[in-house]
C-alpha cells in the first residue's frame, strides 16, 4: 500500500501538466486534453482520498461524477471546436480574433 | 477755412471788414478809456494745487494806446493786402493767419498777467513763423520761417524762467500786484533781466537780430505788420508794461543793448541792397532806440517812438512792396528777369511811380526824423530822456548818448540812399518797363499811413514831443529840452547834407553788409559746438543708452529662451508624462486582454499560482 503523498504529488503532477497543456498548446483539441488530464487528476485525488476512509464511497461515485460530466463536457466541446473549425477553417483559438478591433 | 476754395476771394472782403469793425471796437475802447483810470477785469482760469491763475484784461492808457495801432495798422495791412495778395493760391491761410496774428498781439496788449502775456506772446511767434513761411514751396522762405522761429524759442526760454522766478519768489503773476509790491528779494534783477531775454528774441535785439532781415521772405504786407504793429512791438511793449519791475542795474543793461543793436543795425542798413533788407535793419536800429529808450526808464518815449515808428514803417513797407509790385507785374508782361528788390537795379523811378515816391519820402523823412515828422518828435523825445539820463558826470552813459546821436545820423544816411537810388538818378534794368501805379487798394493804405506819419497827429507843435500821447503816458512833468530839439534838427540837416554829398558812393564794407558777421559769429560761437555737443550725444546715445537697450534685449532674450526650453521641457514634459503615463497604464492593462482565451486562462491562473506560493513559504 502506497502512502497518500504519492498519490497527491501524482495529482499534482497530473494537473500541472494539464495546465501548461492548456495554456501552451496551439490546437484546441489538445487544449480540451488538457482538460481532461486536470480532470483525471482531481479524480485520482478524489480516490486516494476516499481511500483513507474504507467505510464510504463518496469519493469513488463522485470520480464516477467527474468522468461522466468529462464525457459530456468533451463532446461539447469537440462539437464546439467542429463548428468553430467549419466556420473559421481553423482550429487554433488566437487566429480567431473578429472582436478585436 | 470756412469758406471754399472756390470762394476764396470773399475771404479778402470779410478779412478787412472784420479788422475795420474791430478798429471801431479798439476806438470805441479808447474813448472809454483814455486817461481815465486803468480798467481792470480778470477771472479765475484755473486751479494748480493750492494756487489759482487768473485771465483778465488791464486797460490802461498804454495798452488802449496801443489796441488802437494794432488794429488800425492791421486793418489797413489787411486792406492792402487785398490788393497785393491777389490770386495768391493760398489766400485763406493768410489772411486766416494774418487775423490770427493780430488777434495773438491784442492779446499780449490786453493780457493782465505774465502768463497770458506769455502765451499770446507764443502765438505771436508761432503766427508770425506761418506768415513768414507763408511761399513755404521756397526754400528760403521755410528757412527764414524756421530761424524765426528758433531764434524767438530762445528768447522765450529766457522769459519763461523770468516767470519762474518772479513766480517763485512773488507767488503772483498779476501785473498789478506786480507794480504794488515790486519786492522780489534778490531775485529782482535776474528777473528782469530774464524777461528782457524774450524782448531781445522777439524785438530782434543784440544777438538775437538775425531772423528779422530773414524773415523779408514773407510777403511784404506781413513784413509790415511785423515791423510795425505786431511781433517786434510785442518786445518793446512788453518792456514798457513791465518797465516797473526793472531794477536799475537791470535798466543800465537794456540801454546797453538798446545802443548796440541801434548802432549795428543802422551800420549794417547803410550796406545793404536789397530794399527789404534796409527797411528791416532800419527796424531793427529803431527797435534798438526804443529799447535804450526803455532802459533810460524814458519808457513813454519809447512808446511814442513805437507808435510814429509804426505808422511811418508799415507805410515804408507798404510803399517798399508797392515798388516790388508794380515792377513785378511789369516783368511779368514784358518778360523781363532782374531782381525787382536790388536797388542797384533801381533808379528814376519817380517818374513812373510818383505816387509811390511821395509816399516813400514823406514815411522816409519821418523816418530820418525831419522837423515837422512824426519821428522827429519821437526821436526827440529819445534823445532828451538820454540827455537827462547821462547826468552831468562823464561816464559810459555818455557813449551811449554818442551812439543815439550817431544813429540818428546814420538814420538819414541810410534813408536818403534808399530813396535817392531807387527813385532818383539814372533809370537801370526798370528803363525799358511801362510801369503802373499798384491799384487802390493798395494806394489807400499807403496815403493814410503816410498822413500818419506827419507831426500833427501826435502833437500840435512840430518841435514839442509832449503832446497828448507823450502827456497821457507819462506820469512826470515834461522832459521836453528846447535845446535838443534845435540841436537834433541841425544835426539831420547836417546828415541830409553828407548824405547828398557821397549819394552815388558805394558802401561795399562787408562788415556792415553782413551785419557785423553776427549771424557767422553765431554759427561759430554757437552752431559749431552744439552741433559738436549734439555729435557727442549721438554718439553716447548709440554706444551706451542703445548698447544698454540692446544688453537688455538680448538679456530678456536669453531669459525668454530659457523659459521657453523650461515650459517645452518641465510644463510640457509634465503634461506629456502624465498623459504618457496613462497612455502606458492603459497599454498595459489592455496588453491583459489581447483577445486571446488561453492568455486570459493563464492571467485567472497566475494570482492563484503566487497565492499559492506566498501561502506555502
Amino acid at each position: 500500500m502506497f502512502p497518500i503523498t504519492h498519490y497527491l504529488f501524482l495529482g499534482a503532477l497530473l494537473f500541472c501538466s494539464g495546465l501548461v497543456v492548456v495554456i501552451i498548446k496551439k490546437n484546441m483539441i489538445l487544449v480540451l486534453l488538457g482538460i481532461e488530464l486536470m480532470l483525471n487528476a482531481s479524480n485520482l485525488n478524489l480516490v486516494a482520498f476516499n481511500q483513507l476512509y474504507p467505510n464510504s464511497i463518496q469519493g469513488q461515485i463522485f470520480a464516477l461524477f467527474v468522468i461522466v460530466v468529462a464525457v459530456c463536457e468533451a463532446a461539447v466541446g469537440l462539437a464546439i471546436v467542429i463548428s468553430v473549425y467549419k466556420y473559421f477553417q481553423t482550429p487554433v483559438p488566437d487566429e480567431i480574433s473578429e472582436l478585436k478591433e | 477755412m470756412l469758406v471754399a476754395e472756390k470762394y476764396s476771394w470773399i475771404v479778402s472782403f470779410t478779412s478787412p471788414l472784420l479788422l475795420l469793425l474791430s478798429t471801431m471796437a479798439a476806438g470805441l475802447v479808447f474813448y472809454w478809456t483814455w486817461n481815465k483810470p486803468p480798467l481792470a477785469m480778470s477771472l479765475e482760469w484755473f486751479s494748480l494745487g493750492g494756487y489759482t491763475f487768473t485771465a483778465g484784461v488791464l486797460i490802461t492808457n498804454l495798452s488802449c494806446l496801443m489796441l488802437l495801432v494794432v488794429t488800425f495798422i492791421s486793418f489797413l495791412v489787411n486792406f492792402y493786402s487785398t490788393g497785393y495778395m491777389a490770386g495768391d493760391p493760398a489766400i485763406r491761410r493768410y489772411f486766416g493767419m494774418l487775423g490770427f496774428f493780430t488777434f495773438s498781439m491784442l492779446g499780449i496788449v490786453l493780457a493782465d498777467n505774465l502768463l497770458l502775456i506769455f502765451v499770446f506772446w507764443e502765438l505771436v511767434g508761432f503766427s508770425s513763423y506761418m506768415l513768414i513761411g507763408h511761399w513755404k514751396e521756397k526754400p528760403e522762405a521755410a528757412d527764414a520761417a524756421k530761424r524765426a522761429f528758433i531764434f524767438n524759442r530762445i528768447g522765450d526760454a529766457g522769459f519763461l524762467i523770468g516767470l519762474m522766478i518772479i513766480w517763485a519768489s512773488a507767488g503772483t503773476f498779476t501785473l498789478q500786484t506786480l507794480s504794488e509790491s515790486p519786492e522780489l528779494v534778490g531775485w529782482q534783477t535776474a528777473a528782469s533781466l530774464c524777461i528782457f531775454c524774450g524782448v531781445v528774441g522777439k524785438s530782434a535785439q543784440f544777438p538775437l537780430m538775425g531772423w528779422l532781415p530773414d524773415a523779408m521772405e514773407g510777403p511784404t504786407p506781413v513784413s509790415a505788420l511785423i515791423h510795425a504793429a505786431t511781433m517786434v512791438a510785442a518786445g518793446v511793449f512788453m518792456l514798457a508794461r513791465v518797465q516797473i519791475l526793472f531794477t536799475p542795474s537791470a535798466l543800465d543793461f537794456v540801454a546797453l543793448v538798446g545802443g548796440l543793436t541801434a548802432l549795428v543795425g543802422a551800420l549794417a542798413a547803410l550796406a545793404q541792397y536789397d530794399i527789404k533788407k534796409i527797411l528791416a535793419y532800419s527796424t531793427i536800429s529803431q527797435l534798438g532806440f526804443m529799447v535804450l529808450a526803455a532802459g533810460t526808464g524814458a519808457s513813454e518815449a519809447a512808446v511814442l517812438h513805437l507808435v510814429t515808428h509804426a505808422f511811418f514803417k508799415a507805410c515804408l513797407f507798404l510803399a517798399a512792396g508797392s515798388v516790388i509790385h508794380a515792377l513785378h507785374q511789369a516783368q511779368v508782361q514784358s518778360h523781363t528777369e532782374f531782381n525787382v528788390q536790388d536797388i542797384r537795379q533801381l533808379g528814376g523811378l519817380q517818374k513812373k511811380l510818383p505816387f509811390t515816391f511821395i509816399i516813400f519820402l514823406i514815411s522816409g523823412s519821418a523816418l530820418a526824423g525831419i522837423p515837422f515828422s512824426s519821428g522827429f518828435l519821437s526821436k526827440d523825445a529819445i534823445l532828451s530822456s538820454l540827455t537827462l539820463w547821462k547826468g552831468s558826470e562823464f561816464s559810459w552813459r555818455w557813449a551811449i548818448y554818442a551812439v543815439g546821436f550817431a544813429v540818428s545820423f546814420l538814420t538819414v544816411l541810410y534813408t536818403f540812399r534808399m530813396i535817392w537810388t531807387i527813385f532818383r538818378g539814372p533809370e537801370k534794368a526798370t528803363i525799358h518797363l511801362s510801369v503802373a501805379e499798384p491799384p487802390l487798394a493798395m494806394r489807400v493804405p499807403m496815403a493814410i499811413l503816410a498822413a500818419g506819419s506827419f507831426w500833427i497827429l501826435f502833437s500840435w507843435n512840430p518841435f514839442d514831443f509832449s503832446g497828448w500821447v507823450y502827456s497821457a503816458l507819462s506820469d512826470n512833468t515834461s522832459v521836453h529840452l528846447n535845446y535838443i530839439s534845435v540841436v537834433s534838427a541841425l544835426w539831420v540837416l547836417f546828415a541830409l547834407g553828407v548824405a547828398y554829398w557821397i549819394r552815388e558812393k558805394e558802401i561795399t564794407a562787408p562788415v556792415f553788409t553782413n551785419a557785423f558777421y553776427l549771424d557767422s559769429l553765431i554759427k561759430r560761437v554757437v552752431e559749431a559746438p552744439v552741433f559738436h555737443v549734439a555729435t557727442i550725444t549721438e554718439h553716447t546715445d548709440k554706444k551706451w543708452i542703445d548698447g544698454f537697450l540692446h544688453t537688455t534685449a538680448y538679456i530678456q532674450l536669453i531669459a525668454a529662451h530659457v523659459t521657453g526650453w523650461f515650459d517645452r521641457v518641465v510644463i510640457d514634459g509634465f503634461v506629456d508624462g502624465a498623459a504618457s503615463l496613462a497612455k502606458g497604464v492603459g497599454s498595459l492593462t489592455r496588453s491583459f486582454q489581447g483577445g486571446k482565451i488561453q492568455l486570459y486562462i493563464f492571467w485567472a491562473i497566475f494570482p492563484i499560482i503566487i497565492f499559492i506560493i506566498w501561502m506555502l513559504l
